[in-house]
Parts: structure tokens; C-alpha cells; sequence
């Protein structure tokens, strides 16, 4: 029985409780980090380390932070974690740490990390809240790779910065622009809406 | 007494409890920036050396070692400049700062002997909005300033035709502008650091 809610919270939030195409949160950075596919990948590693860990802390902390200071106590931790990730990268990965500049620091602010903790991690214990932080950035990290795909495939012409389509191909700057992340992400969550949770919603 | 448990309740142990969760979080995250502190401050000083010898046009592996090994080799340094010596004479580097949209930008400049011509621009730091002004640092727009003279004039991106134009990029006028003030300084600020004059 514990297994089976375990595998359900898991499962959720890559299917038909998405945070992208369902719940619509973290657009902020699916609309600015998505033009290459590096970035992307870097990006939501950060957010799914980060949900997973204060979701977790929190979870941890539940029975004993007092509630009217509550969302104080979980951006300071959600911050500290960020702050762990950007230290790292600007140590370990300088290019990469360089190419995202600001994006590191709005992790903070990705709607996502702090709905999953006011949502799940304050009423449930710490494993389920983890499970359900990590998944959320699983997915997440999935729809925003697609996205990226995309991007920066018709923008650029390549993938992971390396080239695929030929000097043929012309680029369309305007995927790479901000423009071109709201048509790609408004179209996958059509098309995702319309084909896959209409079965879902009719079975 | 129930008057003063809630007041300890509500008011103190909220206190207590954020001051030490700030606190834990301070030390966690100040330990973890000093430990990596070195490793930080070295890849600051390899990106300013890649900057130099990008602007100096020269040919290096860009690794931290190929870095370092092209920079010791032909890059002196000298009171507020850099010089490069190779098959092409002399060329000097200089590092000029100016105002961007939202923060300084920092470039290292090349110059060929006649403190005119650039041999190389590179972008040592600068926080333009990402994916628009931020694009300064691709290198189709930093070529662009190879064999040319300051002052240069801004045009629409993928028109420059003239010696003097550059292309500006496509929804980064304000940056663009910036970088061509930035880049009219060159020539003086060059002769005041070189010639000292």
C-alpha cells in the first residue's frame, strides 16, 4: 500500500499533474533558458536538485516550523540550496556557470520549488516529499528538454551545440529570441492537452 | 501563564527559529564558498587570459593548460597593458570598461602597432539581458572589429558593408550603442596607456 502511493507520487507530476503543461508553473525560466539545449540541461538539474532538497529539509522541519513565518523559513533554505548549486558550478563548470549568469540565482524564484513545498512537503513525510520534488523536477526536465530541442534545432540548426542541419538551413532567430519560447511551449502544451489528456480524461 | 506561553509561542520562538535557520544556512553556504574559493579566483584569471589572447588574435587550445601555456609564451605584461609578440610584429592589449543597459561591461581590446587598427575584441564581463544584448559575446559579432578602426558605425544586423560598420544586434539596440561608445574610447584610451600622453 505505502509502495503504491510512493509510486503514484512519483508518477504524477510527470503525467497528468505536470508543473509545466498542467499546473503552468516555472513558465519564467521555460520561456528564457530554453534556447540551447546545455543551458536547459544545466538548468533543470539546478531546479530538480533544489525541489527534491527543501522539499525534503522542509518536510524534515515540518512539525516544528511555526506557521506564520513559514514561507521566510522555506526560501531561506530553498536559497541556500540554490546558492550550494551556483557555488559549484562557478567552481567546477566556469563556462557553463558564465553562459546561465543570472538564471543560476532564479532557481529562487521558480514557482515550482515552492509550490511542491507549500503544496506537499508541509502535510507529508520527508521520503514522499523528496520522491515528489524530485519527480516534479523530472518533470519539468523533460518538457523544458523538447522545448529546447526545438529551439534551439530550428534556431541554430544544432543540437548540444553540435551542428545538424546543413549550411542549407537558415536560422529562425526569432526561436532563439524570447518570442520563440512562448509558441514552442504553447504549442506542446496543446498538442500534449489535446492528444494525451483528452484519453486520459475520457477513460 | 497561558498569556506567557503564547507569548513566547508566537513571538520568540519564531525568532529563535528563523534566526537559526538563517544562521545554519549562512554557515553552510559561506564554508562551501570558501572551500571552492581558489578553484573560483583561478578560472576568474584563466577567463581574463582568454580574453587577451582572443584579442590579440592569437591561436590557442581553449583548455586551462593550452590557456596558460599560450598566455606565458607570448603575452608580457606591462603597467596597465599587455603586449603579444609573434610572426606579425607587435600588438597591444588593452582592458577598458564602460556602462551596458544593466551593468559595466569589461572588454580586453587588441591593437596593431599603429594603436589604431584592432587585431580583437573579447568580453571579459558583462550582465546584458541574456539571448539579446548578452550576444556581444558570440563571436560573429566580436569578429566583426578585426582589421577595423574606431569609431565605428552601428547598422541593422547582417547589412555592415562599409570599413567603419559593424552589424548591431537585432533587439539589443540599446547594448549595441553602448558598445560603440565603448569602443570609440579605444584610440585614446590606448595612446594615454601606451605613449602615456
Amino acid at each position: 500500500m505505502a509502495k503504491s502511493k510512493l509510486r503514484k507520487t512519483f508518477v504524477e507530476p510527470l503525467g497528468k499533474n505536470n508543473p509545466v503543461f498542467v499546473q503552468i508553473l516555472g513558465i519564467c525560466s521555460t520561456l528564457a533558458v530554453t534556447n540551447k539545449v546545455q543551458n536547459t540541461m544545466v538548468m533543470t538539474l539546478g531546479v530538480t536538485f533544489t525541489t527534491a532538497l527543501s522539499s525534503w529539509t522542509i518536510s524534515l522541519l515540518r512539525n516544528h516550523i511555526p506557521s506564520r513565518i513559514r514561507m521566510m523559513v522555506e526560501t531561506m533554505i530553498i536559497a541556500a540550496f540554490v546558492i550550494i548549486v551556483d557555488i559549484v558550478l562557478k567552481a567546477f563548470y566556469p563556462e557553463m556557470w558564465k553562459q546561465l549568469g543570472p538564471y543560476v540565482g532564479l532557481i529562487i524564484t521558480n514557482c515550482i520549488i515552492m509550490g511542491r513545498v507549500e503544496a506537499f512537503a508541509l502535510n507529508n513525510k520527508p521520503l514522499p516529499s523528496l520522491v515528489d520534488g524530485f519527480a516534479s523536477g523530472l518533470g519539468y526536465t523533460y518538457v523544458l528538454l523538447s522545448i529546447a530541442v526545438v529551439r534551439e534545432l530550428l534556431g541554430s540548426g544544432s543540437i548540444w551545440g553540435i551542428r545538424i542541419l546543413g549550411s542549407w538551413w537558415t536560422n529562425w532567430s526569432i526561436m532563439i529570441m524570447p518570442p520563440g519560447g512562448f509558441f514552442v511551449l504553447a504549442i506542446i502544451i496543446w498538442v500534449i492537452r489535446e492528444t494525451v489528456m483528452k484519453e486520459e480524461s475520457h477513460a | 501563564m497561558s498569556v506567557q506561553r503564547s507569548f513566547y509561542k508566537d513571538r520568540i520562538y519564531p525568532l529563535i527559529f528563523m534566526f537559526v535557520t538563517t544562521l545554519l544556512c549562512i554557515l553552510l553556504t559561506s564554508g562551501l564558498h570558501l572551500l571552492t574559493l581558489d578553484r573560483a579566483e583561478a578560472n576568474e584569471l584563466s577567463f581574463a587570459r582568454r580574453a587577451i589572447l582572443q584579442a590579440a588574435d592569437l591561436d590557442f587550445t581553449n583548455t586551462t593548460d593550452g590557456i596558460e601555456r599560450a598566455y606565458r609564451m607570448q603575452i608580457g605584461e606591462e603597467a596597465g597593458f599587455y603586449t603579444a609578440t609573434g610572426t606579425f610584429g607587435t600588438r597591444y592589449i588593452i582592458p577598458l570598461d564602460g556602462p551596458g543597459l544593466w551593468g559595466t561591461i569589461t572588454i580586453m581590446v587588441g591593437l596593431e602597432e599603429d594603436l589604431e587598427t584592432f587585431s580583437g575584441v573579447a568580453i571579459v564581463s558583462q550582465n546584458e539581458t541574456p539571448g539579446l544584448g548578452a550576444r556581444i559575446e558570440e563571436s560573429w559579432f566580436t569578429d566583426q572589429f578585426k582589421g577595423k578602426r574606431a569609431p565605428f558605425i552601428m547598422v541593422e544586423e547582417g547589412t555592415s558593408s562599409a570599413p567603419q560598420e559593424v552589424d548591431a544586434i537585432t533587439g539589443a539596440t540599446r547594448t549595441s550603442e553602448y558598445f560603440k561608445n565603448l569602443t570609440a574610447r579605444v584610440p585614446g584610451e590606448a595612446q594615454r596607456l601606451i605613449r602615456g600622453e
